[in-house]
């Protein structure tokens, strides 16, 4: 799937200040002449295999598939150095700011994940390296806070808003617009201005590349190909090589404690569309065109908005949109943990939980998850609900 | 062309209607009403938390429409700042239709010129003012030329509304050099602008200026507001 002038359909495009087209060109050039460059991808490659460890497994998680009548498979992302998909954009990215030869970084986080990742690219790769993260997400995702000050970045924490991803991402757009000479953004997710979509999707195609090769060797494919959505990085990455095929593709989003507005991240489900962070696509807004304020018990899946290339494919039909209860995730990542020792990311339950919670229509059929992180992240969360009651 | 930007509705529609006005009586040529979105990405702390104010004390989009709309034959160019989304999200062709007979233009932070045609094909008749920026390249000239607004938007820093602009630096004067080698256009220098002495430079390297953050910092004290604003053309004479 590529962008037409920047657009998927009606959505996509160049959304930002002035300032920073030249930039964004300048990205734009970089990117499509490097993705077809041997040295390049052989790069990106070596790295994603020798420092992050790639291939990751599809797993067939026989405990839980016995237990619920569907034959689950996992896409093991959360097994990936820093312990989720964000570090193969990172690296990707970090490539190429190389090439491009800026020397500094910068990035938005929510549940840390990312951020982690572009510190340690960063470290790896020796950039300057500042990283913006709410200061509600900071005090919920305290580990991966401590992890990138280790790893030498400077963790600038938001406090605008509703301190959370939606305020990271203004504030380093805020920082590239100062700094964009020798700065790149590198983004976290299939979101903001063009080719930032179309970039993220490339680099996390990866996931379903692999998971497509796994099932061709078993000669068949799944019936179901399904990801949490926060922005939608894991998720296009997962679908990107099953578009073409008949796989029904489910995007799962946070439905937070209801859909009542102010109470989720459910974009798709309850969004409108507009125009926010960079792109035209769906968005969380109240009827006085303002942003709505968005829950998750997930600091992950807690933005307002959500990459056009969904919006497209939801509006194409070609992929479906569903959300979670916060309890719902929670009694998945319960689930996963008892029945086959891998803790997962609370955002990644909730894929698991749409699967897990609509047994009927996924019984008997082969179903692949992406488990796009591991939970320990999420301690600080999981300790304050009781997971006994859920 | 001596502008000066205001938050819409900031902090009540009636304080806002006496800001409206002392910018008239004293003398300037144009005003930019902003209307507030609550993702600011191009503002600094200031314009941001006055946009966030005013959206928590409960004013509407329709509300500052209505006043402008009331202020009609107010004798004075008048402009909307806003974002892409607020324009978007009320109806392109609506917003057009109802403001186009009011305003003179509308400049919007977060669309830059390349997306300004997505608004037109839409159905949008009211001039979008241009952006030059520092970063402008040659190549990036013909679509600022090619534009039914009366000036161009000049963005003296590389950053949001609130930081100081040099206008000494060479990078700066080029790059106005340079627009003015290729078009006719005014020349309105907006961010940056603080003082009469920068009120002073502007005028000199460009045809106007437009003062936002400090006018915006005194718009809950009318008298403050109008002797700032007052104090501001000291240096130039009209
Ligand atoms: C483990 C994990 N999964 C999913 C997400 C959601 O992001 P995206 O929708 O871009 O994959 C995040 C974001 O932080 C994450 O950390």
């Amino acid at each position: 799937m590529r962008p037409h002038n920047g657009f998927y359909g009606p959505f996509g495009g160049q959304f930002v200040a002035e300032t920073l087209i030249p930039a964004l060109d300048e990205l734009e050039e970089s990117f499509n002449s490097v993705r077809k460059k041997k040295k390049f991808i052989g790069e990106m490659k070596r790295y994603l295999h020798d420092f992050a460890g790639r291939p990751t497994p599809v797993y067939f998680a026989k405990n839980i598939s016995e237990k619920y009548g569907i034959n689950i498979y996992l896409k093991r992302e959360d097994l990936l150095h820093t312990g989720a998909h964000k570090i193969n954009n990172a690296i990707g990215q970090a490539i190429l700011t190389k090439y491009m030869g800026k020397k500094r970084i910068i990035a938005e986080t929510g549940a840390g994940q990312h951020g982690v990742a572009v510190a340690t690219a960063a470290a790896m790769f020796g950039f300057d390296c500042t990283i913006y993260m709410g200061s509600i997400d900071a005090e919920r995702q305290m580990p991966n806070v401590k992890k990138m000050k280790l790893l030498g970045t400077e963790v600038k924490l938001v406090d605008t808003g509703l301190k959370t991803l939606k305020d990271a991402v203004s504030a380093a757009l805020k920082d590239w617009v100062f700094n964009v000479a020798h700065t790149h953004y590198l983004i976290g997710s299939a979101v903001g201005p063009h080719p930032f979509p179309e970039i993220v999707a490339y680099f996390q195609s990866v996931i379903g590349r692999e998971s497509r090769e796994y099932f061709e060797s078993l000669g068949f494919l799944p019936d179901f190909v399904i990801a949490c959505v926060g922005g939608g990085s894991n998720a296009i990455g997962m679908f990107h090589d099953f578009i073409t095929s008949d796989v029904k593709l489910i995007g799962v989003e946070a439905g937070g404690t209801s859909l009542n507005p102010g109470e989720n991240s459910a974009t798709l489900a309850v969004g409108k569309k507009g125009i926010f962070q960079g792109t035209l696509s769906y968005l969380l807004q109240n009827e006085n065109f303002q942003m709505e304020d968005v829950h998750s018990i997930s600091a992950g899946l807690d933005y307002p908005g959500v990459g056009p290339q969904h919006a497209y494919l939801r509006d194409r039909g070609r992929a479906e949109y569903v959300h979670v209860f916060d309890n719902r995730a929670l009694h998945a990542f319960k689930e996963l943990t008892g029945l086959e020792g891998i803790i997962p990311a609370l955002e990644s339950s909730h894929a698991l939980a749409f699967v897990i919670d609509n047994r009927d229509r996924f019984k008997g059929k082969n179903v692949l998850i992406c488990l796009s992180g591991r939970g320990d992240k999420d301690f600080g969360i999981i300790e304050k609900v009781n997971l006994e009651d859920i | 062309m001596k502008g000066i930007y205001i938050v819409g509705g900031y902090p009540h529609i009636d304080k806002f209607g006496e800001c409206f006005k002392s910018v008239v009586k004293c003398g300037y040529d144009f005003i930019e009403v902003g209307i507030p979105f609550n993702d600011p990405v191009a503002d600094g702390p200031v314009i941001a938390s006055a946009i966030n104010e005013t959206i928590e004390n409960g004013i509407s989009v329709h509300d500052i429409i209505e006043s402008l709309i009331e202020f009609r034959d107010v004798p004075i160019k008048k402009y909307i700042m806003t974002y892409s989304n607020i324009v978007y999200s009320y109806g392109i062709e609506k917003f057009s239709e109802n403001l186009k007979s009011v305003i003179d233009g509308i400049i919007i932070a977060d669309l830059p010129n390349r997306m300004r045609k997505l608004f037109y094909n839409e159905g949008f008749k009211i001039p979008i003012v241009p952006f030059a920026t520092l970063e402008t390249r040659e190549k990036d000239i013909e679509i600022i030329m090619n534009s039914d607004s009366d000036f161009i938007y000049f963005v003296g820093i590389r950053g949001t509304t609130g930081a100081k602009a040099d206008f000494t630096s060479a990078e700066l004067i080029e790059k106005i050099k340079l627009l003015r080698k290729r078009t006719d256009k005014k020349i309105i220098i907006g961010f940056g602008v603080k003082t009469a002495d920068d009120v002073k430079e502007a005028m000199d390297i460009g045809d106007g200026f437009v003062v936002g953050t400090e006018a915006v910092r005194r718009q809950k004290d009318i008298d403050e507001f109008e002797s700032y604003i007052e104090s501001l053309l000291e240096k130039i004479s009209s």
